[in-house]
C-alpha cells in the first residue's frame, strides 16, 4: 500500500512537472496578449514529433530537445509576426486563426508521421533506475522534475530580475501606459509568444519520451492546457504551479482508481472552482 | 436600385431555393440527397454556433456536445431499450436543455476568451466521458443500428422521406429563430453583445437572458443531433470531438457570423467542400484549414460579406462588426 501510494505520488509529480512547462507559457502569453493560442496542442505535438526524427537519425537526446523546442519557438514566432499582427485587437479572429493553424499542424503531422503512437528513446545515462525509499523509479522522470523547477525559476528570473521582464509585467498590467512609455510592445509581444512556443516545444520532447504521441494527443493537451490556466487563474505563474500539482496527482490517482472516469476527473477541481471563483485561484479579474 | 425591385429579386430567388429544395430528391441521385441531410443536421448544429456567436457575441465550443448528447440518448433508449418514437426524442431534448442549463449557470459567470475557454473545457468532459465510459456508452464504438422511425405508415427510413422530414423541420426552425431574433428577447440579446453593462444599467437581466440564449441554442444543436442519429444510424465519442467542434464554428465564420443565413451559406458551403476535397486529397484537413486561415484573415466577414463590399465599397462597418466588437468592449 505504502509503495503503491509513493509511486503514485511520484506519477503525479512527473505530470504535474509537464503540466507546469505546458501551462506557464499559454498564461504568460494570455496574461500578456489575450491571445488565446489554441494551436498549444499542436505544437507540442509537433515540438514532440521533430524531437522523434532528430532522436532516430541522431541518437542525441539533448539535441532533440533544443531542436524540437527552438524550431517551435521559430514556428510561433513566424506566426505571430506574419498573421496574429495582422487581426491584433480581435479576440474572435486571433483565436480563429490559432485554431486554423492547429487544423493545418495536425494533419500535416499525420501527413509526415503516421498515425502510429511514438515514443522518443531516451538514452540509457538519462534513465538510470534510482532507488529512493524503498521503490525504484526512472531516473528520467527526476530529470524531467527537475528541468520543470529549472524552467520555473528562469522564468521567475526573467519576469522578475530583468529590464525586459519588467517590460512585460508592465504590458499585462496596462498595455497602452506602457506604450506611452517607451516600451516597444510590440517587440515584447513577439517575445512573449515565441516564448510560450519555446516551452510547449520543450514540453513536447519531454512528454514524448516518457509518454505516447498520435493524433489526437494535440487536442487532449490543448484540453489539459487550458484547465491548468483556468484552474490556477490566467496570466499567473504560481497558480500554474499550484495547480499543475493538483492535476497532476488528481490524473494519476484517478487512473489507478478510477480508469473509466480519470479525464473526466480533471475537470472537477475546474468547475467548483469556477463556480466559486470565476477568475481562477490565483488570477486576476479579466 | 429600388427597394421594391430589390424586394422583388429577394422573393423570386428564396422562391426558387425553396422550390429546388423541396423537389430535390427528384431530380437528384440518393448521394446528393444524403449530403443535403448532412448539411441540415450540420445547419443546426450551425445555427446553434451563429446564434451565439452573431447575436449574443458569445464563442461557445460546447454545442457539439449537445449534438452528441441528443444522439446518445436516443441510441440509449431508443435503439437499447427499445422506446418509442416521441417519448425518447422529447426526453433526448430534456436531458440537453437540462445539461446547457447546468453548464450555461457557471459559464455565463464569465466573458468573452474565458467563457470560449470554459465552453471548450465542457466540450471536452463530455466527449471525454462518451470516450471512457465503456459500461454505458461503450467508449469509442459507440451505439450502432439507430433508426429512423416509421410514423402514420411513412417509413422514414428512406433517404427522400428522411429528408423532407428533415428540410420540414430546418424550415420551422430557421422561421422560429428569425422570429426569436427580431423580438424584444433577440433585441436585447444585441444590446447585451453591444454593451453588457449599459443594459444592465438599464435594468436587462443580463445574466438570465444569457442563459436563456444558451439553452435555445443548445435546443437547437440537441435537434440537429437528433437528425444525425437517425441520418447516419451511428453516435460515438468522434460525434462530438473537438475538431468538430472547431469545423463548425469555423464554417459560421466561412458563411459571416454576422449575418441570419450566415450559418446555414457556410454549412452548404463546408459540406460540399468535404466532399470535393476529400475525393480528390487525403490531406483534407490542410486544404480545410488553410482555406478558413484566409477567410479569417482577408474575409473575415465570410462569403455573404462580399455582397455587401459590392453593394457598398466605403468602409463598411458590418465588416468587423462581430469582429473589433469585444476589443472595442475593453476600450470603453
Amino acid at each position: 500500500m505504502y509503495t503503491k501510494f509513493l509511486i503514485l505520488i511520484l506519477n503525479g509529480l512527473t505530470q504535474a512537472a509537464i503540466f507546469f512547462v505546458l501551462g506557464s507559457g499559454l498564461t504568460l502569453a494570455f496574461g500578456l496578449m489575450r491571445v488565446m493560442n489554441l494551436s498549444h496542442g499542436a505544437f507540442y505535438l509537433l515540438g514532440g514529433y521533430i524531437g522523434y526524427s532528430v532522436v532516430h537519425a541522431t541518437h542525441n537526446w539533448p539535441l532533440a530537445l533544443v531542436a524540437g523546442s527552438l524550431s517551435i519557438a521559430l514556428l510561433g514566432f513566424l506566426f505571430e509576426r506574419t498573421m496574429l499582427v495582422r487581426v491584433r485587437g480581435g479576440d474572435l479572429p486571433e483565436t480563429l486563426l490559432t485554431i486554423a493553424l492547429s487544423m493545418i499542424i495536425a494533419d500535416v503531422s499525420l501527413a509526415i508521421w503516421g498515425g502510429h503512437p511514438l515514443t522518443l528513446n531516451l538514452p540509457a545515462y538519462l534513465n538510470p533506475p534510482i532507488r529512493i525509499l524503498g521503490i525504484t523509479y526512472p531516473g528520467f522522470r527526476f530529470i524531467l522534475m527537475g528541468l520543470s523547477v529549472l524552467i520555473a525559476f528562469s522564468l521567475w528570473l526573467i519576469l522578475y530580475r530583468t529590464k525586459l521582464g519588467a517590460s512585460v509585467r508592465a504590458g499585462v498590467d496596462d498595455r497602452e501606459t506602457a506604450s506611452a512609455l517607451g516600451v516597444n510592445v510590440d517587440k515584447i509581444y513577439s517575445f512573449v509568444f515565441a516564448l510560450s512556443a519555446l516551452l510547449v516545444g520543450v514540453a513536447g520532447v519531454l512528454g514524448g519520451s516518457y509518454l505516447q504521441l498520435s493524433p489526437g494527443s494535440d487536442t487532449t493537451i490543448l484540453t489539459y492546457s487550458l484547465v491548468i490556466i483556468i484552474l490556477g487563474g490566467m496570466g499567473s505563474l504560481l497558480g500554474t504551479v499550484v495547480s499543475s500539482l493538483i492535476l497532476g496527482q488528481l490524473l494519476s490517482f484517478g487512473l489507478a482508481y478510477a480508469p473509466q472516469y480519470s479525464y473526466f476527473l480533471i475537470f472537477v477541481p475546474m468547475g467548483v472552482v469556477l463556480a466559486i471563483r470565476p477568475q481562477g485561484l490565483f488570477g486576476r479579474q479579466v | 436600385m429600388s427597394r421594391t425591385g430589390a424586394n422583388r429579386r429577394r422573393l423570386v430567388f428564396g422562391t426558387g431555393v425553396i422550390v429546388l429544395a423541396v423537389l430535390l430528391p427528384l431530380y437528384a441521385g440518393e448521394y446528393t440527397v444524403t449530403t443535403f441531410t448532412r448539411i441540415i443536421y450540420f445547419g443546426f448544429l450551425a445555427l446553434s454556433v451563429g446564434m451565439l456567436v452573431g447575436q449574443a457575441g458569445m464563442v461557445s465550443l460546447t454545442q457539439t456536445a449537445f449534438f452528441g448528447l441528443s444522439g446518445y440518448v436516443i441510441g440509449l433508449l431508443g435503439t437499447e431499450r427499445g422506446m418509442p418514437f416521441p417519448l425518447r426524442d422529447l426526453i433526448a431534448i430534456g436531458a440537453v436543455l437540462i445539461t446547457a442549463l447546468v453548464f450555461g449557470l457557471i459559464a455565463m459567470r464569465t466573458h468573452q476568451i474565458v467563457f470560449l475557454m470554459i465552453t471548450l473545457a465542457f466540450g471536452q468532459i463530455c466527449w471525454a466521458f462518451a470516450q471512457q465510459n465503456t459500461s454505458l456508452l461503450h467508449g469509442w464504438a459507440g451505439i450502432r443500428g439507430i433508426r429512423p422511425p416509421t410514423i402514420l405508415g411513412v417509413n422514414f427510413g428512406r433517404t427522400s422521406n428522411f429528408y423532407w422530414a428533415a428540410l420540414f423541420i430546418i424550415a420551422i426552425g430557421i422561421y422560429t429563430l428569425r422570429r426569436l431574433i427580431h423580438s424584444p428577447f433577440g433585441l436585447a440579446l444585441n444590446g447585451i453583445r453591444e454593451n453588457p453593462r449599459r443594459m444592465s444599467a438599464l435594468g436587462y437581466p443580463v445574466y438570465w437572458i444569457r442563459v436563456a440564449s444558451f439553452l435555445v441554442a443548445a435546443l437547437y444543436a440537441g435537434v440537429g443531433g437528433i437528425l444525425a442519429a437517425y441520418s447516419t444510424g451511428i453516435v460515438t465519442p468522434t460525434t462530438m470531438q473537438l475538431s468538430r467542434t472547431i469545423w463548425v464554428l469555423l464554417t459560421v465564420i466561412l458563411g459571416g457570423a454576422s449575418y441570419f443565413w450566415g450559418p446555414i451559406v457556410g454549412t452548404i458551403i463546408a459540406v460540399w467542400l468535404d466532399v470535393l476535397i476529400s475525393q480528390g486529397t487525403a490531406r483534407y484537413n490542410t486544404v480545410i484549414g488553410f482555406i478558413f486561415l484566409m477567410t479569417v484573415l482577408f474575409l473575415p466577414g465570410g462569403v455573404l460579406s462580399i455582397a455587401e463590399f459590392f453593394r457598398d465599397r466605403a468602409n463598411n462597418p458590418l465588416l468587423d462588426r462581430i469582429f473589433r466588437l469585444k476589443s472595442g468592449e475593453k476600450n470603453k
